[in-house]
């Protein structure tokens, strides 16, 4: 346990000094300005990853990071405000970037199976896509229009 | 997971390529190729995912590296959730207002079943196709069906060939799609927001990213709903699976199949 947690605060690390220069380049924002954001946003990650490891139950870590963020940021929770604005300079661009950077080097071993796929696979396998997102957001239109959210 | 005993921090080989990729993606910065009314939007995210790709084929990145990156796509992602989080929080007014959209559009993930059903039934492909659409075929899709069917069955084969291209695909496919949908169509940047929640860390952000920069003004209202509906398909997704879309998959399949079989008969029959 002791050794994830090592493992775990040091990769975030790694990976927070990379979203903050790349935050920095494509965003504008100084890394020094952003150090608060990242490092909260770090310690949530940890936080969440050490109770989906403590906790028994069959539910991944990222929802219970998902949910302590948010339940650290309602509105009228103690320092709520604070954590909002620190985060609020940590561009979910620049996080994105390093993620993908990650996929796409992972992803360079599946190309040889990616290859041997058929045409049909691939046409399928965007109707897929397109269907997933297309059927989310159009039910979510009609729903938001009839409540007149939108 | 055997995240614990790889010793992630100390593969210096991949984290500096990524910090190198990250460099010359975000120094490219933002374009847009316009297509008619809308248009496409070009994230850095989208180049270091093509990149990450091409560079597999250099003498830089091994398999050692390539190992180590899927892991580490794992622990990168619990960053964005933490973003996600934050973000929803301050929205909770708006999000219990807008709960019934959020819980109702997870009900259309099984979009995938109308559209590609069909169309792999129409290709020819036998119960493949039940594999293959029965949802977006990540991680806990794979297990499910192997675990009922069989890694080798014809449905095994199926999930694994859309587990595969999406995993090579997936997140350039939703980066170059979504902002073209969201400014072509007439439907809400917010209820594309929502729709972002899939069941794939890495193909929500490249969803997500053209949203939050085409619409500026509503970013954070975006990000919000995004939030909430990853997390919400993180925890109901795979039982959506289980106990709705593969039954239904099931269905429209024999269906489909019984009509397609007496459709040729009373062809053959004329």
């Amino acid at each position: 346990m002791l050794k994830n947690i090592q493992e775990w605060i040091l990769v975030l690390g790694i990976i927070g000094v990379v979203v903050l220069i790349g935050n920095y380049i494509g965003y504008d924002i100084l890394p020094i300005t952003a150090l608060p954001g990242m490092v909260i946003l770090i310690l949530i990650s940890l936080a969440g990853l050490v109770i989906g490891k403590l906790v028994p139950l069959k539910i991944p870590s990222i929802a219970y990071i998902g949910i302590l963020g948010f339940i650290l940021t309602v509105p009228n929770m103690p320092g709520s405000d604070q954590i909002v604005k620190w985060t609020a300079d940590v561009s979910l661009l620049a996080i994105a970037t390093p993620i993908l950077a990650y996929a796409g080097i992972g992803i360079g071993r599946s190309w040889a199976d990616f290859a041997k796929l058929g045409w049909k696979t691939i046409v399928v396998g965007m109707c897929v896509l397109l269907g997933t997102f297309l059927g989310s957001a159009i039910i979510a239109e009609i729903v938001l229009r009839f409540q007149g959210i939108i | 997971m055997t995240i614990e005993t790889q010793k992630l921090w100390k593969d210096w080989r991949v984290h500096a390529t990524v910090f190198a990729i990250v460099l010359l993606s975000e120094t490219i910065g933002t374009h847009e190729i316009p297509l008619g009314p809308g248009v496409i939007l070009l994230l850095p995210m989208l180049y270091a995912v093509i990149i990450g790709i091409s560079l597999f084929f250099t003498p830089l990145v091994k398999e050692k590296q390539s190992k180590s990156a899927e892991s580490l796509v794992f622990i990168s992602v619990t960053l964005l959730i933490a973003k996600f989080g934050v973000q929803a929080g301050p929205a909770l007014p708006l999000l219990i207002e807008a709960g019934p959209a959020l819980l109702l559009q997870e009900i259309g993930n099984l979009g995938t079943i109308f559209l590609a059903l069909p169309v792999a039934v129409l290709l020819g492909l036998k119960r493949e196709s039940i594999g293959m659409t029965h949802s977006i075929g990540r991680e806990p899709n794979v297990a499910l069906i192997t675990d009922k069917y069989g890694f080798s069955s014809p449905e095994g084969r199926g999930v694994m060939a859309v587990y595969i291209f999406g995993t090579v695909f997936g997140a350039i496919f939703m980066g170059l799609i979504s902002g073209l949908l969201a400014t072509v169509t007439p439907i809400h940047p917010l209820s594309f927001a929502m729709a972002t929640g899939i069941g794939s860390g890495s193909m929500a952000a490249a969803a997500l990213g053209p949203l939050v920069t085409a619409f500026p003004e509503m970013k954070d209202q975006i990000i919000a709903f995004s939030g909430a509906s990853n997390l919400a398909t993180s925890v109901t997704g795979l039982y959506v699976s289980i106990f709705i879309a593969l039954p239904l998959t099931e269905k429209l399949y024999g269906w489909m199949t019984k009509r397609k079989s007496k459709n040729m008969k009373s062809n053959v029959g004329v």
